[in-house]
């Protein structure tokens, strides 16, 4: 019985497909529970792509298979990998939302023959665990790392720093304690606070006791970074002229409306607004607007979900659809396009895509939209990230 | 000093919230016995209405509060009637299946209604903007929820205690059997505190959504923070309550500002610490 | 279940006996059945399969504590997620890749795990119980954040290596070696469950469920017996979060955590409490449903398992399996008496 599955894989590996064929994309992301939203932006820029680039590459037509993990859940994400790849025969693995299921995932796609596009997970080390892994979305390492330039240009000297207490949020406080330290700017206090803070009260009243000029901040995008920036202004610290620094996830365009008044004036450094300006992004967001349903639903891991789609077909078209992991790989190393959020590559040593990031400050447009205005760009940044992760 | 007192104002005012948030559940479980998880479900609508009804709408926020335990109530009565008055005397575990389930409909419900932002609600002007008191500023709507806390335990506690209907209410929990031959409609009884615990869980979730954002998942994600206030309380009791908000304020505040990276262990470390001591509540009573 | 007079008690008493064996009996037949049936109808599904094996000797756990002892706990993640993070660490930190050797890891995890949480759980009954058993839960989830260099943190613990089993069978991309383990697993655990359940110990238990002044009156101490069952589930636990690491080789915090408890629960009370089938029947419909469910439909499956738990409690309030079962006895008994 084994034998035999083992061999009709093998034979349908080797056979690939010829011509003609469907192929097959398994993407893993929370297309319910809290996270419903990002799974619904991942959706969004894989229907945007194939709406503007037709759904065939060469004579194959591709198909999307579609798997749901509500929250961070390796066990499941690795049952739901296998199964993929095992009984739905899916020549690509991508998605991936959180990194622990990324992690779960990578350990067996070299068995199955199988690349993985990484439209999210944002720790650096997940490239290190497979050489089958290809990232187009960000890290906290690169996302957070300008932030400390933008803070030591304007002239601020010392920072307190206030992340989740969990993976990324630790990645944020190294990257920017690193940098900033770099630049000659002492960070005073470094906090972690639990996940499920609701009260950030006492957190204001630690930024005010520091004496800090500034606050370098992380949470994970949704509701507690609405408490939170509401509790920086309402406790007097905006007013109080502090400094408030944050890489992207905590203004992304879909919590916007909430922030309101709030956030205006709030500085964060990313890989893309929904805001940039360049017909690519003009086009990519019709589409993308178009297949969410609603505008202000629209956020970042929509545009490395196109990217990763991107990366996708040219994958395919490398391959001529033939199930090659390893070409597949090797044939988008140092791939460069322009993506709605600028000129990116992949850079062939991690990866990882090495993109701008830019500056941003949430600005009020003339029609009473909340938008992030980019206002400055750092060039071609890789992850700073790998060379520190285990 | 000065950051002493300015914890305690901040603890007195997270305390509030959760008071009057959990307030509602506190008594659907110790006066009706009915574990119902999906009180927090009924927060959240209440804070989807008033935000439809002040954002959307227009209306101010005063009638947004008015529509959101109006509406709440309405929406909740099919409900108790078609679901909850099965599950009165039922096991616990029947209860908890039931009500979880009931969350995860409310939850898919509103996802799908609403959609997954996040949703606020305008504060009147009055309540905007800080307050000095002092040594300090605040803001006033914090102030606000505090005096709604305040309201709210003083209206139950009279209403439970002083007033006819409270009568009918004890007696009723008691022993129904008692009070349904000494002519208590007991069926009236329990849908009227069905209703004034679903009331109690929109107004609640309308005045705490500056501390609890309104979203989807607000059901699940708040789920266990009003069931641990309710049991360390004492289930039923309106001064435990109470006192249980207060005190896991207090701890949560000042373990947040001292060790924020063990916030979590002091908040459960004193749940586990208040039960070994008071096996039943702060208040509760012996069965 | 009590006989008129002694004789007829001594009677039934052996016609109870042979129809427990001959209810091990089928149970093992039937296990065995499903095992094999789902090896041939879903070979290509064996990951997901293999999941349900690990949460039913969890939800197994789960029905010692609640459904055997009437213990009401929320937190019963605590014990499976020590017993997997137990084998992860031993592979991934000490290099003991044998998966064995790893799942004895996990049980010794479970066992101080289940004895930490009963001296804590057993100081309080009814809601105040079920709320401790939260805090607990949180605070297993919180320390195995904190202790990030040793489970990885919220990243998971990854770089988890076995050995092949015996030293022959590789655990592979297709999940078969992971799969037969786990059904050797459940059986052996089933098997040992059906004896401990109506052993003069399980009968105790059971007592202190329904009166446990009573019990105490008889000369037993009841808080004895409950912390040996906690440790018992603690193993049994345990030998499900080792099976998840074995499996899967990542451990997370999700397997700490209290929504991965309050599911086991649903679980339990779906398919019925206080049977071994039952929690057994709730583990396979709840993950096939939700399995089935969110495959077809993963933007909105949510509404549909809340439904299917609202009609369980309106249409058979026992559970699955216990309303079947009365239906079935219901229908043997023939004398017309009815059964809600």
């Amino acid at each position: 019985m084994k034998k035999a599955a083992i061999a009709a894989f093998a034979v349908m590996a080797m056979c690939g497909t010829a011509s003609a064929d469907v192929i097959k994309v398994g993407v893993v992301g929370p297309f319910s529970g809290p996270f419903a939203l990002q799974g619904k932006n991942f959706k969004a820029g894989i229907d945007a792509y194939m709406a503007l680039h037709g759904n065939t590459v060469g004579d194959d037509t591709i198909e999307i298979v579609y798997r749901d993990i509500p929250a961070a859940d390796p066990a499941q994400s690795k049952a739901l990998g296998q199964e993929l790849i095992v009984k739905e025969k899916v020549q690509y693995l991508a998605g991936f939302y959180f990194t622990p299921d990324a992690m779960a995932v990578t350990p067996v796609l070299k068995q199955g023959n199988v690349p993985m596009v990484i439209m999210n997970a944002a720790t650096s080390a997940i490239m290190k665990t497979s050489p089958l892994v290809v990232r187009t979305s960000f890290t906290t390492w690169q996302t957070s790392t300008p932030i400390a330039k933008v803070a030591s240009d304007a002239g601020v000297k010392k920072i307190i720093s206030v992340v989740s207490d969990y993976g990324p949020g630790v990645d944020a406080e190294n990257a920017f304690k690193k940098a900033f330290e770099e630049t000659g700017g002492e960070i005073v206090e470094a906090i972690r606070m639990p996940l499920s803070t609701n009260d950030f009260s006492p957190i204001m009243q630690r930024i005010k006791d520091s004496g800090a000029e500034g606050v370098f901040a992380f949470l994970p995008s949704g509701p507690t970074t609405l408490g939170f920036v509401k509790a920086f202004n309402d406790n007097g610290l905006k007013a109080a002229g502090t400094k408030f620094y944050a890489p992207g996830d905590l203004t992304q365009e879909s919590d916007l409306p909430a922030l309101g008044d709030a956030a205006l004036g709030i500085q964060t450094t990313f890989h893309y607004a929904v805001s940039h300006d360049s017909p690519e992004n003009k086009a990519f967001v019709e589409a993308a607007t178009k297949a969410i349903g609603k505008a202000e639903e629209l956020s970042f891991p929509s545009v490395g979900a196109y990217d990763g789609m991107h990366v996708i077909y040219k994958m395919i078209e490398a391959t001529g659809g033939e199930q090659d992991a390893q070409k597949a790989v090797e044939a988008v190393k140092g791939l460069t396009w322009t993506s709605p959020r600028g000129p990116v590559s992949i850079d062939p040593e991690s990866r990882h895509i090495t993109q701008n990031i830019y500056l941003r400050e949430v600005t009020k447009t003339a029609d009473g939209k909340y938008i992030n205005k980019e206002v400055q760009t750092f060039e071609k940044q890789g992850d700073p990230g790998l060379a520190v992760a285990k | 000093m000065q950051t002493v007192f300015s914890i305690a104002v901040d603890a007195l005012a997270y305390g509030m919230v959760l008071f009057v948030i959990s307030i509602g559940l506190s008594v659907t479980m110790g006066l009706m016995r009915v574990v119902n998880l999906a009180h927090g479900g009924f927060a959240m609508i209440g804070g989807y209405i008033a935000s439809y009804v002040a954002r959307d709408l227009g209306l101010g926020y005063a009638l947004a509060v008015v529509a959101a335990v109006v509406f709440t109530i309405l929406i909740a009565i099919p409900i108790e009637r078609l679901l909850y008055r099965r599950i009165y005397g039922q096991p616990e575990l029947t209860q908890v299946l039931m009500t979880i389930g009931i969350t995860f409909c409310i939850i898919g419900i509103t996802n799908f209604i609403m959609g997954p932002t996040l949703k606020t609600i305008p504060l009147a002007p009055a309540l905007q903007g800080s307050a000095d008191i002092g040594f300090r500023t605040i803001p006033i709507h914090r102030l606000f929820a505090i005096l709604c806390g305040l309201a709210v335990a003083l209206g139950l506690w009279y209403a439970i205690e002083k007033t006819n209907f409270g009568i009918r209410l004890r007696a009723s929990v008691d022993n129904a059997a008692m009070a349904a031959a000494l002519g208590v409609r007991t069926e009236i009884v329990y849908a009227v505190s069905f209703a004034v615990a679903v009331g109690l869980a929109a107004f609640g979730g309308v005045v705490g959504s500056e501390f609890l954002p309104v979203e989807p998942y607000y059901a699940l994600r708040y789920m266990v923070t009003f069931l641990v206030v309710v049991s360390v309380g004492g289930a039923g009791s309106i001064p435990g309550a109470l006192a249980a908000c207060l005190l896991l304020g207090a701890v949560d505040t000042t373990g947040r500002y001292l060790m924020p990276e063990f916030g979590e262990f002091f908040f459960y470390l004193a749940v586990i610490a208040i039960i070994c001591i008071f096996p039943r509540g702060l208040a509760g009573r012996a069965k | 279940m009590s006989g008129d007079s002694s004789v007829s008690n001594t009677n039934s008493m052996t016609r109870l006996r042979s129809n427990f064996i001959r209810r091990d009996l089928i149970g093992i037949a039937a296990i065995i059945i499903t095992a094999l049936a789902g090896y041939l109808l879903f070979p290509d599904n064996l990951a997901l399969l293999t999941r349900l094996l690990a949460i039913a000797l969890l939800v197994l756990s789960l029905d010692l504590v609640t459904g055997y002892c009437g213990v009401a706990t929320l937190g019963q993640a605590a014990l499976f997620g020590s017993g997997a993070y137990a084998a992860g660490i031993l592979s991934a930190h000490y290099g003991i890749t044998d998966p064995l050797l790893m799942t004895l890891g996990g049980i010794v995890a479970g066992v101080v795990a289940g004895l930490v949480c009963a001296i804590v759980m057993l100081r309080a009954h009814g809601l105040p119980q079920l709320v401790l058993s939260i805090a607990l839960v949180y605070l297993f989830h919180e320390f195995a954040n904190k202790a990030s260099s040793w489970t990885g943190g919220s990243d998971g613990l990854s770089g988890i290596m076995l050995d092949p089993l015996f030293g022959v069978f590789e655990f592979d991309l297709f999940g078969h070696t992971a799969y037969f383990f786990g059904v050797a697993l459940l059986l052996i655990v089933f098997v040992l469950l059906r004896i401990l359940v109506r052993s003069p110990f399980g009968m105790l238990c059971r007592g202190i469920k329904e009166d446990p002044v009573r019990v105490r009156a008889l000369g037993a101490s009841p808080h004895k017996a409950l912390v040996k069952m906690y440790v018992i589930s603690g193993a049994v636990a345990g030998t499900g979060g080792a099976l998840s690491a074995i499996s899967t080789q990542v451990v997370a915090l999700d397997s700490l955590s209290f929504t991965q408890s309050a599911e086991a629960l649903v679980m339990l009370v779906l398919g019925g409490t206080g049977s071994l089938f039952g929690a057994l029947v709730g583990t396979l419909i709840f993950m096939l449903f939700e399995d089935f469910v969110s495959a077809a439909n993963p933007f909105h499956w949510l509404t549909m398992v809340g439904a299917l738990l609202i009609a369980v409690v309106l249409f058979a309030p026992k559970g699955l399996y216990g309303t079947a079962e009365a239906f079935l006895a219901g229908r043997k008994k023939h004398d017309g008496e009815t059964r809600a």
